[in-house]
C-alpha cells in the first residue's frame, strides 16, 4: 500500500495541468488555490493527485489529502515531504496556515497554534518554544509607564512623514516602541532601512528601536502587504498580524497605543489601518484592547508625504524634488547610493 | 561541535522522530514532543543529552518531534540534524559509537 505512494516536487510554473488537478482537490476541500506558492509537494496514486501541500518562502498553505487516504501515514509523510523540502530551500523556521478545524492533524507534523480568527484560519509554526522565546526576548525591554506607544514602520525608505509620527507619538507616551518590518522585499534592503530609520530617531529621547521579526507584518503574519502595490489582499491576513501583536508583543512589552499614519494615497495601508482598529481595539481575544491612533499625514504643497511618493521621484532620478520629503540623514544615503540612477519602483 | 546554523534530520512517520537544531548562545535548551512522552520521556531525554555530550555541544536549541522511535534512531537522528547544523565534514565517528 505505502509502496503507492508517490510523492513529487512541482513549480506550478511549469506544471499547468498538475495545477488544475491541484485546484480541483482543493476546492473539494473548500481551499482556494494560492497563487503565491512558490512550490507544491504533491503525492500521486496511480496517476491520480490524493494529496498536496504548498510552500511560500517560509510559509505551508493549501494542505489537503483526498478523504479516502486519509489516515495519519499519508499526511505524516505529506509533512516529513514539505519540511525537507523547505529546509533544501532554505527555511527551517516555518508557519503554516489551516482552517482551525485541522489543528490536530498539525500538532502531528509538529506545528503549534499561535492564533485563530474564529472559524475562519489559524497560523501555527513549527516549534513549541519560538514564540515563548520571542516573547521573553522583547519582556526584558519593557518600560515603565501608563501609556507605552508602539509603531511599525516599513519606512522604504524613512521619510519626514514617518519622522513627525514617531515625534508625536513620542511626545505623548512614557514611552514608544518603534519596529521595523524586517521582510526583504521592499525597494530598499531592510539592513538600509534600519539604519535610516535608527539614524532619522536618534534625538528621540524615551524610545527604543527594534529590530523586526517573523511575527510583526513579515511574509509568514501577512504576505498581503509585500504585494500591496500589485494587487488586493485577502483581509483576513492582516487579522493573524493584528491579533499577533495584540496577544503577544502588546502584552510582552506591555503596549497601550498603536500608532499609525493615515494613509490617504495607499489604499492596502489605508485598509490595514482600519482592520487595525477592529483587531486591535473591538475584536474579542484573550489579550486587552490596544487603543489605535491614527496621526494625520503631514502634507508639504497640499500633497502629502509618503515613501511611495519617494521612491516615484527616485525612479526619474529627482533628487531635487526629494529634499523636502526626507530628513538630512536620509537625503544624504540617497545622494551617496542613488546620484543619477533610478531605482526600481517596488 | 558548535552548531552555527538551523538544520533538521529525520521524518514525523512512525517509529521516527524529527529533530531541528538551531544556534542559542546562552545555553542548551532540549524540547521533546512524544506521544509517548508519559511513558518514555525520561529515556528519551536522555539519549539525546548524551548524543549531545558526545558530540560536545553544550550550546544550542534542539527540539525533538518524536513519533515513537526507538533509541538508536533518536542518537542517529539527533547526530545528523548536529553534524548538519555544525556544518561540519570532519566527524570522528569513533566518538559516536
Amino acid at each position: 500500500m505505502d509502496k503507492e505512494f508517490q510523492f513529487s516536487v512541482v513549480d506550478p510554473k511549469d506544471s499547468a495541468q498538475e495545477m488544475d488537478a491541484v485546484r480541483a482537490l482543493l476546492a473539494a476541500n473548500q481551499l482556494e488555490l494560492d497563487l503565491h506558492n512558490q512550490v507544491w509537494v504533491v503525492c500521486h496514486v496511480r496517476g491520480r493527485l490524493v494529496a498536496c501541500a504548498g510552500l511560500d518562502h517560509n510559509v505551508i498553505k493549501c494542505v489537503a489529502v483526498s478523504k479516502e487516504f486519509r489516515g495519519e501515514s499519508l499526511s505524516l509523510r505529506l509533512g516529513s515531504e514539505v519540511i525537507a523540502l523547505a529546509a533544501q530551500r532554505g527555511y527551517f523556521h516555518l508557519f503554516l496556515y489551516s482552517p482551525p478545524h485541522n489543528r490536530e492533524l498539525f500538532q502531528g507534523w509538529g506545528f503549534y497554534p499561535l492564533v485563530e480568527v474564529s472559524e475562519l484560519v489559524v497560523l501555527m509554526e513549527n516549534s513549541p518554544i519560538a514564540i515563548k522565546r520571542y516573547y521573553e526576548s522583547l519582556q526584558i525591554q519593557k518600560r515603565p509607564g501608563d501609556r507605552i506607544g508602539c509603531m511599525v514602520l516599513n519606512a522604504n525608505p524613512f521619510t519626514l512623514g514617518h519622522r513627525f509620527l514617531v515625534e508625536t507619538a513620542a511626545s505623548e507616551c512614557d514611552w514608544l516602541h518603534v519596529f521595523v518590518v524586517k521582510e526583504d522585499a521592499s525597494a530598499f534592503s531592510y539592513a538600509d532601512r534600519f539604519s535610516l530609520v535608527a539614524d532619522g530617531v536618534k534625538d528621540i529621547s524615551r524610545l527604543a528601536l527594534h529590530e523586526g521579526s517573523d511575527y510583526i507584518i513579515s511574509r509568514a503574519t501577512f504576505p498581503g502587504y509585500f504585494l500591496k502595490e500589485k494587487e488586493t489582499i485577502d483581509r483576513s491576513w492582516a487579522a493573524i498580524d493584528l491579533l499577533l501583536f495584540r496577544e503577544y508583543i502588546a502584552p510582552a512589552l506591555g503596549i497601550t497605543h498603536r500608532y499609525v499614519g493615515t494613509e490617504p494615497l495607499d489604499p492596502v495601508t489605508n485598509n490595514y489601518n482600519a482592520d487595525m482598529k477592529y483587531w486591535l481595539e473591538k475584536a474579542s481575544s484573550p489579550a486587552n484592547s490596544i487603543c489605535v491612533v491614527e496621526v494625520p499625514r503631514v502634507s508639504i504643497k497640499g500633497m502629502p508625504i509618503s515613501a511611495s511618493r519617494v521612491r516615484g521621484f527616485l525612479a526619474q532620478g529627482d533628487l531635487e524634488a526629494i529634499r523636502h520629503l526626507v530628513p538630512k540623514t536620509t537625503l544624504e544615503f540617497l545622494e551617496r547610493h542613488y546620484s543619477g540612477v533610478g531605482v526600481a519602483q517596488a | 561541535m558548535k552548531i552555527i546554523k538551523q538544520a533538521v534530520a529525520g521524518t514525523l512517520e512512525s517509529s521516527d522522530l524529527l529533530v531541528k537544531v538551531e544556534p542559542n548562545d546562552s545555553g542548551l535548551d532540549i524540547v521533546i514532543q512524544s506521544e509517548v512522552v508519559k511513558q518514555f520521556g525520561k529515556q528519551i531525554r536522555a539519549a539525546v543529552a548524551e548524543t549531545l555530550a558526545k558530540l560536545d555541544v553544550d550550546r544550542g536549541t534542539v527540539v525533538i518531534e518524536d513519533k515513537g522511535a526507538l533509541d538508536y534512531a533518536i542518537r542517529a537522528r539527533v547526530q545528523a540534524a548536529v553534524l548538519r547544523g555544525a556544518g561540519s565534514v570532519d566527524v570522528n565517528w569513533g566518538q559516536l559509537s
